[in-house]
Parts: structure tokens; C-alpha cells; sequence
């Protein structure tokens, strides 16, 4: 176990309450900060276009009476100072200047508002300004101002030059209301974005605190407890499935240890019983030298017995443990694989079984296996003396090389030997598993022959499978990885 | 000759005491790798087997001792741990050979001898053991004169039994040799192997080579 299982620990990465909680109130924050200066932005432009529009309008209502009526002055006098009067909003100011500057008629208290040093210089002749400039007056109001040429008349280039000004220090304190307004929103939007982040994230948790008291109580007595599928949300669903299919191999895997436990217990109890039994008997009287001979013969069989469970069980104990190093390469199994039947040749014969090597097509023929060789021997040797204990006489055993679907290669042993049952199927990669149980007293191999196998297969990141039909045979395949 | 074994367990001293001895070796035995240092300074052995697991200073640590002191006695260290990393570490450290826990005797038997003999020694072409003639050369074999008729797998047999003529041959060492089965396999195998070269070399013929020691392997011994 790595120390990121034991969770007791403070870890130092944030946990999901607050990363939630500081997620709200940041995008929270950054929405109402969006939406709050785009607000501002409409109404102070909004403002700004209707006092031009309004400062435009009126310049050009000027002209109007310049060009027809120019000597009109009651209609000009009526809208330069009382028009610009009773303004209601803002106050509104108007002069008329002839073209050297001189005042001809102004709004009241207009040359102390705003003199006329303070206007721009006009646009051209006809053209009125797009923007109204920004001004302060001499009494401190912001101003709009705006200046323009007018023709007198239809005559002849005689001009005179108007100035207009709009106080807007009304419309600065309602925009300065409103930012303060929409400061004060901002900030009760992060107060109230976190005070929701906490409770939403608070809530959305709750499964995972109630998965984590389900999980411990599940004890090595409890492997059979399940998270169950039904009751999560869909995202812990997932994880409370997988969680689950974890529980599934871990009590399988302590089943087997288990039952590995309980088998290695036997399988030694039968030698050491023997080495007792025999032991005692021989020294129960005097005896023979002959007879003394015999029963150390015998306990040196048993002890060989011994010697090699202990040697098979440190070989699955060192591949099973990351101390196991293999070194691959690429090889033409056929030299492999006729060492080994040529290694069981004899004792094939013997028992009237002949081993054959089959290539499959013309393709595989060609194929290189990538895998130790030592250990690819080892796989193979103990498959095939497997295959020569459960195959009748006068029964083969045939050796296939295949291209896997991966493009590794797959290396098969098939007999038609007495075959598996289907229960025995799944477990014959077990440790000590025999299928034929009636068998398992006085038996030839230590029951770790196919262990070995899985374990080398393990090593090469292959698998082992096999197919067995009860009474027709075994095939047992190996795939090694390309 | 004589050997010094370094070994705590008094059981495994004894009789691996006893059957060196029996072998005709001198035999010292300590139990501990300072006592063991002591004694290799006061004597000259040819050999000294170190057991890895030792109380105190280990084997590994008496192992540099030795070569640091500049013995060169050859050293055989027995370990229970059979990792390569372990085996590695022992040779580098200037071990001659190294044998696992559990092993047989006569391997180990084996081993001294063949540390002992290690060097210009030169193999015969030809072996002669009682009327067995073996060509090591052409491959061939032959009984009181007659030809022997054997595959090449039961020549390499044949040759590795004479070969080590006196020494019991493991069958786990004859699958390895023969066959080139260096892991533990089926070696019953070995027995049929054996049952047919006996066949032909021994069985027209009434005086038996092939010995079966039982529970140990096989020899062929000259007397």
C-alpha cells in the first residue's frame, strides 16, 4: 500500500468544498463585474449621444432663423434666453457671436457660466460637430459645449458664430449614484455567491461523505458488502460501481489466498507425514542396515518433494513481486519448441503419445515471439508435461504457433486427452488446483505447474487461456505480446 | 585439502562437516565470521564455504573481509536468498560459486570439486571407464569394443555421467546439461532418459555402469 491510501493524513491539496466554493464566487464575481460595467457603459454613452443630439438640434434650429428670419430678433431673443430658461433637467446656455466674436445676444449669466474663451474653435461652414466638448464651468458644473458657423441670411457670406453649452453636473451625480450603486451590488453578489458556493457544494458532497462511511465499514470480514448501484448520482455511480468490482477481485483474490493457505498447509502435511511416519517405524526396534538404508532413501524422495514446492512457491512469490526482472528478445520459437519436445521425446514415446509441432500458415511460420527464452521454455515444458500426464495412450499433443490479433504470438498446446470439467475451467491457474480432486493424493506434479505458466505469462504482460471439452481434450494458448 | 565452513546452524555444519570428510577433505567448522577470519589466518585452506546468514557480521561483510585482507582462497557462499541481485552481489564481492538453500549434497559436492579443479586442467578427449570407451571428439562410444548406437541427446548423457565417473549426477543437473532445461521441469523425463540409455550401454553387458543413487540422481562409477 502507498501512503495515498491511508487518508488519514492532512493532505495539502484543497478540498473539493472550498475549490467549489472559490469557483462560485469568482465566476460570480466575474459575471456581475461584466454585466455592471456594460451597464455603466450604456448609460453614460446613452447620455452623452442625446446631449449632443440635443446641442445639435438646437444649432441647427439657430441656423434656421439666421438663414430666413436674420433680422428677426424678437424670434432669436426668444430662443436664446427664454427658450434656454426654464430647462428642466439640465441648465442649457446659448450665444451668438458675429465673426470677429462680438456678442450679439446671449443666454442670462452666460459670460460668467461659461465665457466664450472656453468654446472650440467652429467646425466649418454648414457642418455641425459630431461631439459635444467636455468643459468645466467657471463655477465648477461640467459643461458640454459645442461651436458652429450659421449663415445670415441667403446673402453673402456674411457668418456669425453660435456657442451652446449644457450643464450636465445633474447628469455626473446620477452616474456617480449608480456607480456606487453597482460597487455596492458587486460586493453583495461575492457575499452572496459564496454564502450559496458553501451550501451548494456543501450539499452536492453529501454522497461522497456518506460512500466514504459506507467504505469503512467494509472490513476483511465484510468483503461481501457492496456500495450498490441504485442510490448514487450518476457521476459516484460510476465510481461506487468500480469501487464494488475492486471489492469483487479483492475477496476473490483473499478466497484464493485463503484457500492457498489451506492447500500449501496439505500439501506439506503429506510429505512431512510420510518423513514422521516412516521415521518412527524405523526406529521402533533395531533393524537391518538394509532396512535403515530404505528409510532414508524415502525420506530424501519426500524431501526432494519438499525442495521443490518451496522452489515453485519462491518462484511465484519473486514474479508476483517486482524484484522479478526478464529480459526479452525476439526469437524464432521453433528452436524453443523443439528443444522441449525433443526434451519429452522419451518419455512421450513411453507412454505411446506423440508431440507434434504444427506451424499454421506460412505466415506465422515466419513470426518471432518476444519474450524470455529461459522462461518461455519453462511455460512450455510445463504445458506439454501437463498435456502427457492427462493424455491417454496412443493420444498426441500438438504444438501451434499463431499470429495473435494483436500482432503478438500465440503458442498453443493441444491434446486430446481426458479434458476439464467446465467448473474446474476458471480455477485451473490456481495454485494447487487440480480439477480431478480424486486424483490429488499421490499425484505426480505439485499442482504449480500452471501457476507457473500464468506467472511467466504475467512477467511478458501476455495472458494463458484455455479450452477444454470433457472426454476430447485440452488447449491451453499463450499469448505473448508483440 | 582442507576447507573451513562458516555456518551458524550446528546441524548444517555437522554434516556438511561429515560428508566433506567423508569425501576425503580436511574440515574445519565456525560458527561465526570472526572465529572464521581467525581461523583463516592461522591455517591455509583451500576452500571456505560462507554461509550469507550469519549472526553478527554477515556474509557479505566476512566475504569483503577476506579479499580486503588479500586471501585469495577460493569461496563458495550458501544463501536461502535466491535473488539474482543476491548471486550478483556475492561475485562481485569476489565469491567463486554460490549455492541456494535447499540444496543437494552432492551438488555441493560437485561444486568444490569443480572450484577446486578450476583452472588449467584439461579435459581428455578420450574417457575410459572400465571397458566404456567415449569419444568426446567424434561423439561416439563403445563397449568392450562394440560401437554404441546412440542419439545425441543420450551421447551428451552418457558423457556427463563419465564425465563426473564417482560423483552422483542430480537429475535436475542432467535436465540442465543435457537439454538445456535450467529450470525446475518434470524430471521424471530424466528417468526415461536415463532407462533407455541404460538400454544399450548397460544392459547387453554384465557388469552395470549406470547407478541409480536414490532420491539424489544418477552415477557411473569405476571400481
Amino acid at each position: 500500500m502507498t501512503d495515498s491510501f491511508s487518508g488519514q493524513e492532512k493532505s495539502n491539496a484543497w478540498s473539493i468544498k472550498r475549490r467549489l466554493t472559490i469557483l462560485y464566487v469568482v465566476s460570480a464575481f466575474g459575471i456581475l463585474l461584466i454585466s455592471t460595467v456594460f451597464l455603466y457603459w450604456v448609460l453614460t454613452t446613452r447620455l452623452a449621444k442625446e446631449d449632443g443630439q440635443f446641442l445639435a438640434a438646437k444649432i441647427n434650429l439657430l441656423r434656421e432663423i439666421l438663414a430666413e428670419a436674420p433680422n428677426n430678433k424678437e424670434v432669436l431673443q426668444e430662443e436664446v434666453e427664454w427658450e434656454t430658461a426654464p430647462f428642466r433637467l439640465a441648465k442649457y446656455y446659448a450665444r451668438i457671436l458675429d465673426s470677429r466674436g462680438r456678442v450679439l445676444i446671449e443666454t442670462g449669466k452666460m459670460d460668467t457660466v461659461a465665457p466664450s474663451y472656453i468654446f472650440p474653435r467652429p467646425a466649418r461652414l454648414g457642418q455641425t460637430p459630431s461631439h459635444a466638448a467636455m468643459r468645466k464651468s467657471t463655477n465648477g458644473h461640467s459643461l458640454l459645449v459645442m461651436t458652429a458657423l450659421a449663415r445670415v441670411g441667403d446673402s453673402r457670406g456674411q457668418t456669425r458664430i453660435l456657442q451652446l453649452a449644457l450643464d450636465i453636473s445633474h447628469e455626473d451625480e446620477l452616474i456617480s449614484d449608480y456607480r456606487s450603486r453597482l460597487l455596492l451590488v458587486l460586493l453583495a453578489g461575492i457575499l452572496l455567491s459564496a454564502g450559496v458556493g458553501v451550501f451548494v457544494a456543501g450539499r452536492g458532497l453529501k454522497p461522497i461523505e456518506k460512500i466514504t462511511r459506507t467504505v469503512q465499514h467494509i472490513s476483511a470480514h465484510q468483503l461481501h458488502r457492496r456500495l450498490g448501484q441504485s442510490d448514487w448520482p450518476l457521476e459516484l455511480n460510476e465510481l461506487a460501481g468500480a469501487f464494488d468490482g475492486m471489492l469483487d477481485r479483492l475477496e476473490d483474490s483473499f478466497n484464493r489466498l485463503t484457500q492457498f493457505s489451506a492447500d500449501l498447509a496439505h500439501e506439506l502435511r503429506t510429505p512431512i507425514n510420510n518423513l514422521i511416519g516412516e521415521t518412527e517405524v524405523a526406529l521402533s526396534r533395531e533393524r537391518v542396515v538394509e532396512d535403515y538404508r530404505e528409510v532414508l532413501e524415502s525420506s530424501l524422495e519426500e524431501y526432494s518433494r519438499l525442495s521443490h514446492v518451496i522452489e515453485s512457491l519462491l518462484f511465484l512469490a519473486r514474479a508476483e513481486s517486482s524484484e522479478a526482472r526478464i529480459e526479452k528478445k525476439l526469437f524464432d520459437p521453433r528452436k524453443e519448441i523443439e528443444d522441449v519436445i525433443e526434451f519429452y521425446e522419451a518419455m512421450a514415446e513411453e507412454r505411446g503419445v506423440t508431440v507434434t509441432y504444427r506451424k499454421a500458415s506460412a505466415a506465422a511460420g515466419s513470426g518471432f515471439v518476444n519474450a524470455d527464452p529461459t522462461f518461455f521454455r519453462q511455460a512450455l515444458s510445463n504445458l506439454i508435461s501437463n498435456a502427457l500426464r492427462y493424455t491417454r495412450q496412443g493420444g498426441k499433443i500438438e504444438i501451434g504457433v499463431e499470429w495473435g490479433t494483436d500482432g503478438g504470438l500465440n503458442i498453443s498446446v493441444a491434446d486430446n486427452g481426458m479434458g476439464i470439467e467446465p467448473e474446474h475451467l476458471g480455477r485451473i491457474f490456481d495454485r494447487f488446483y487440480r480439477a480431478d480432486s480424486s486424483r490429488s493424493e499421490n499425484k505426480p506434479g505439485s499442482g504449480l505447474g500452471l501457476a507457473i505458466v500464468k506467472s511467466i505469462m504475467q512477467l511478458h504482460h501476455g495472458s494463458a487461456s484455455v479450452k477444454s471439452e470433457p472426454g476430447k481434450g485440452t488447449k491451453v494458448t499463450l499469448s505473448f505480446p508483440d | 585439502m582442507r576447507i573451513l565452513i562458516v555456518e551458524d546452524e550446528s546441524k548444517a555444519a555437522a554434516y556438511l562437516k561429515k560428508g566433506l570428510s567423508e569425501n576425503g577433505f580436511v574440515v574445519d567448522t565456525s560458527s561465526e565470521g570472526d572465529g572464521g577470519l581467525a581461523l583463516m589466518e592461522k591455517n591455509e585452506y583451500a576452500l571456505v564455504i560462507l554461509d550469507v546468514m550469519l549472526p553478527g557480521r554477515d556474509g557479505w561483510d566476512i566475504l569483503s573481509e577476506i579479499r580486503r585482507r588479500g586471501i585469495a582462497t577460493p569461496v563458495l557462499f550458501l544463501t536461502a536468498k535466491d535473488s539474482v541481485q543476491d548471486r550478483v552481489k556475492g561475485l562481485d564481492l569476489g565469491a567463486d560459486d554460490y549455492l541456494v538453500k535447499p540444496f543437494a549434497f552432492s551438488e555441493l559436492l560437485a561444486r568444490v570439486r569443480t572450484v577446486l579443479r578450476r583452472g588449467p586442467v584439461r579435459q581428455p578427449d578420450i574417457l575410459n571407464i572400465a571397458d566404456l570407451e567415449i569419444d568426446l571428439l567424434r561423439h561416439r562410444a563403445a563397449r568392450q569394443g562394440t560401437k554404441l548406437d546412440l542419439t545425441p541427446k543420450e551421447f551428451s548423457l552418457l558423457a556427463l555421467l563419465a564425465r563426473r565417473c564417482g560423483e552422483v549426477v542430480s537429475r535436475a543437473l542432467i535436465a540442465d546439461q543435457v537439454w538445456g532445461m535450467n529450470f525446475d521441469s518434470d524430471t521424471n523425463v530424466v528417468d526415461v532418459a536415463v532407462r533407455r540409455l541404460r538400454r544399450k550401454v548397460d544392459d547387453p553387458f554384465e557388469k552395470k555402469l549406470i547407478q541409480t543413487v536414490r532420491g539424489v540422481g544418477y552415477m557411473i562409477e569405476n571400481d
